[in-house]
């Protein structure tokens, strides 16, 4: 539904995205975004480097950014039908996602920005969360949105 | 390092069909935190061409639905560019097929590299056809609770030297090389 920056209010909520880390689709991003580190792809070797502490492979950071935006281009759109585009990402990772976690992400909007006409964007603060509850993630994403 | 050859079958890109997807080869020339210096700047070391399966595979990896992002007829009809619409973050694509192996800010590629934190801007959306010239600059280094931390902001502008986005790069790395090493002969 399209939305303007005049409708819309801090605490307006955007549904949840969920996404698999399963390794096939580790794998699948591993290739999309050319991250090949093998912390990522190879089992082997992540149960020997344990670079997270862990004896397993880990979803990428990335990853874990582009299901936070998600939240807002599934809601909204990369350029909403009314106009509206994404102006930045600002994320932060706090927990390693393991092989196999389900990741659900969700957002509201926190701040209302006045640019003036034809610039005004909205704060949308996005947190991601694995099956048992731990905070994985958390990004704040830039939206503008027509007047 | 062998890479598990079940990623074949994600292959769609002529990129991905010739990229190295070994990162554990040359990992003796990636940029260490320990050699890395404040306001160094160079330019990557290939440029990227934006084509519409790079993108369509980008918002497939992130489980995107939107046809306008999965559907290039669809796109074609509907986009307002008349082109699939990019991810917010599929700059990570451009940045890593971009820096290639050797020289400033490869540590990208660092085996034992954390992720603590990244910022995207987006300045305009990349259209098909757009050569794709990445400058990296080494913005922070510093230490927090005894971890080394290394920052770089990627600027990507077009073949008309117009800037379409940028990317300040964070990781937690291995301070030296002889740490680095620890990671890649695990």
């Amino acid at each position: 539904m399209p939305i303007s920056f005049a409708e819309i209010q801090a605490g307006h909520s955007f549904p949840p995205v969920v996404q698999s880390y399963a390794q096939p689709a580790i794998d699948h991003y591993a290739l999309a975004s050319l991250d090949m580190n093998p912390v990522h792809t190879n089992e082997d070797w992540a149960a020997r480097a344990k670079v997270f502490g862990i004896p397993e492979t880990v979803g990428h950071g990335m990853m874990t950014m582009s299901t936070l935006a998600s939240v807002v281009t599934r809601a909204r759109g990369v350029i909403g039908k009314n106009g509206g585009s994404i102006r930045f990402v600002d994320a932060k990772f706090t927990k390693p996602v393991k092989v196999g976690e389900t990741v659900t992400a969700t957002g509201k909007v926190k701040q209302k920005h006045y640019f003036g006409p034809g610039k005004n964007w909205v704060q949308v603060d996005v947190e991601a969360r694995d099956a048992t509850g731990d905070l994985i993630g958390l990004a704040e994403v830039g939206y503008n949105l027509p007047d | 390092m062998p890479v598990p050859s079940r990623l074949d079958r994600y292959v769609e890109t002529e990129k991905q069909k010739h990229f190295s997807r070994d990162f554990m080869i040359g990992w003796e020339r990636y940029e260490t935190w320990d050699e890395a210096t404040v306001g160094q700047s160079g330019l990557a070391q290939r440029t990227f061409e934006i084509t519409e399966e790079d993108i369509l595979d980008y918002n497939r990896a992130c489980g995107e639905t939107d046809p306008l992002m999965i559907d290039p007829a669809f796109a074609r009809q509907h986009s307002p560019t008349g082109e699939l619409l990019q991810h917010p973050v599929f700059v990570t694509t451009i940045a890593f097929y971009s820096l290639g192996e050797k020289g400033i800010g490869t540590w990208i590629r660092t085996p034992g590299a954390r992720n603590p934190q990244q910022r995207i801007e987006i300045i305009e959306p990349f259209r098909y056809g757009e050569i794709i010239s990445t400058t990296i600059t080494t913005a922070d280094k510093f230490t927090q609770r005894g971890k080394p931390y290394l920052q770089m902001l990627l600027d990507f502008r077009n073949e008309s030297s117009v800037l379409k986005a940028r990317w300040w790069c964070s990781l937690i790395l291995p301070a030296t090389r002889a740490d680095v090493a620890r990671f890649a002969n695990a």
